[in-house]
């Protein structure tokens, strides 16, 4: 039976004005992606998750459900939920994590009237 | 996105229709001798859901869940669980956990179990059991040497023991250290993930119980002022808490 990770509230920092599931959803695949969550370890239950972390269980459901889309978990009847086994899977995640955080960057370099490469430019210029 | 406030909340939520309400009020008004205590209130709890009741004090919370267990009829309007009306001939269908209720302060938490586990006759044992060790608590300890938490990881204990699909918690964490806090959101949950139980849980301590609830519903004064779908709301933008702070501010 390969390792189950046990969520702890302090594992996860929620905005209470943004929906729960998206931030759940966005940090455990940071998890996976950093390799924090290994491959093929298993997940709790939705009704062990909820308890440990005092959410609502439609919120778990829905984190696992998209997880479950995104390819990213798998859930074996009578077995469990699991972090997925394919590396290519997990790495076409992480690429889409990358080009998002760019694209936060892009936008944030327009803001202050910069390309992105200007941006790195002039921030790692020295004194 | 934003809501728009004290507009028809009667009915701008979406209730599942696949789904009868566990809960609905309609026009409920109570008046005790010339005060109106409450005022047409008006809202719906789908089964399945864990809802709050948030309100200040004195907003009719503790009267509006008298009214839900039948012990106080409403002066007019309709209070129905699972769409037949309340009623003492309802207690079956619901478990209550009264604002500063008090257990027989001379007995210890195992006699009063089996004073309870005679008293009703939807009692589990094995959900007693489990919550017993989730609950931490102590057979052997009398009532009358408990803390407030304790008492109060007790009481809930004795609601939940019950197969009732209903459940109402009028204030279960007033005066309640945070692990025990900790531990009845807990229990809570892990009752609810069944999908057979509603909650309607009322609260000031909306810290705690914000991730928990998927619906609020806010009184004050005797009068609704709002009735919202949690995730909406933050999808919008809003947390419960400046959702209360909006209303009662």
């Amino acid at each position: 039976m390969p390792p189950i990770r046990i969520w702890k509230p302090e594992d996860f920092r929620l905005d209470p004005s943004r929906p729960l599931y998206e931030q759940f959803v966005e940090q455990v695949r940071a998890m996976i992606a950093r390799g924090e969550l290994e491959p093929g370890t298993r997940l709790p239950s939705v009704r062990e998750a909820a308890a440990s972390l005092r959410v609502n269980p439609t919120t778990i459901m829905k984190t696992y459900q998209e997880l479950e889309r995104l390819g990213l978990i798998v859930t074996y009847r009578g077995q469990g939920t699991f972090v997925t086994e394919d590396t290519v899977v997990i790495g076409e995640s992480r690429r889409d994590l990358a080009r998002e955080a760019v694209a936060r960057l892009e936008d944030t370099a327009r803001s202050i009237g910069l390309t992105l490469e200007q941006m790195l430019a002039l921030a790692r210029e020295e004194e | 996105m934003t809501e728009p406030r004290n507009s028809d909340f009667r009915f701008s939520n979406a209730v599942d229709a696949a789904k009868a309400p566990a809960i609905r009020c309609r026009e409920v008004t109570l008046h005790i001798k010339k005060k109106t205590i409450l005022d047409r209130v008006s809202f719906e709890i789908p089964a399945g859901s864990l809802a709050g009741l948030l309100g200040p004090n004195g907003a009719g919370k503790s009267s509006l869940m008298r009214i839900l267990t039948g012990m106080v009829p409403p002066s007019s309007g309709q209070a129905e669980l699972f769409c037949a009306p309340v009623g003492p001939e309802r207690l079956g269908v619901l478990s209550f956990l009264p604002d500063r209720g008090q257990l027989p302060p001379y007995l210890g938490a195992g006699e009063w179990l089996r004073l309870a586990a005679g008293l009703y006759p939807d009692w589990s044992e094995a959900r007693m059991e489990e919550l017993i060790e989730r609950l931490g608590v102590d057979r052997g300890q009398r009532i009358g040497a408990m803390s407030r938490g304790q008492e109060a990881r007790l009481q809930l204990l004795t609601c939940l023991s019950r197969q009732a699909p209903i459940i109402i918690l009028d204030e279960p964490f007033a005066g309640v250290d945070m692990v025990s806090r900790e531990s009845i959101a807990q229990a809570v949950v892990g009752e609810l993930a069944d999908g057979e139980r509603t909650f309607l849980i009322a609260t000031h301590d909306i810290r705690e119980m914000e991730n928990l609830f998927d619906r609020i519903v806010l009184i004050g004064n005797g009068r609704m002022l709002g009735c919202h779908d949690v995730e909406e709301l933050r999808a919008g933008g809003r947390s419960v808490e400046s959702c209360y702070r909006e209303v009662f501010a």
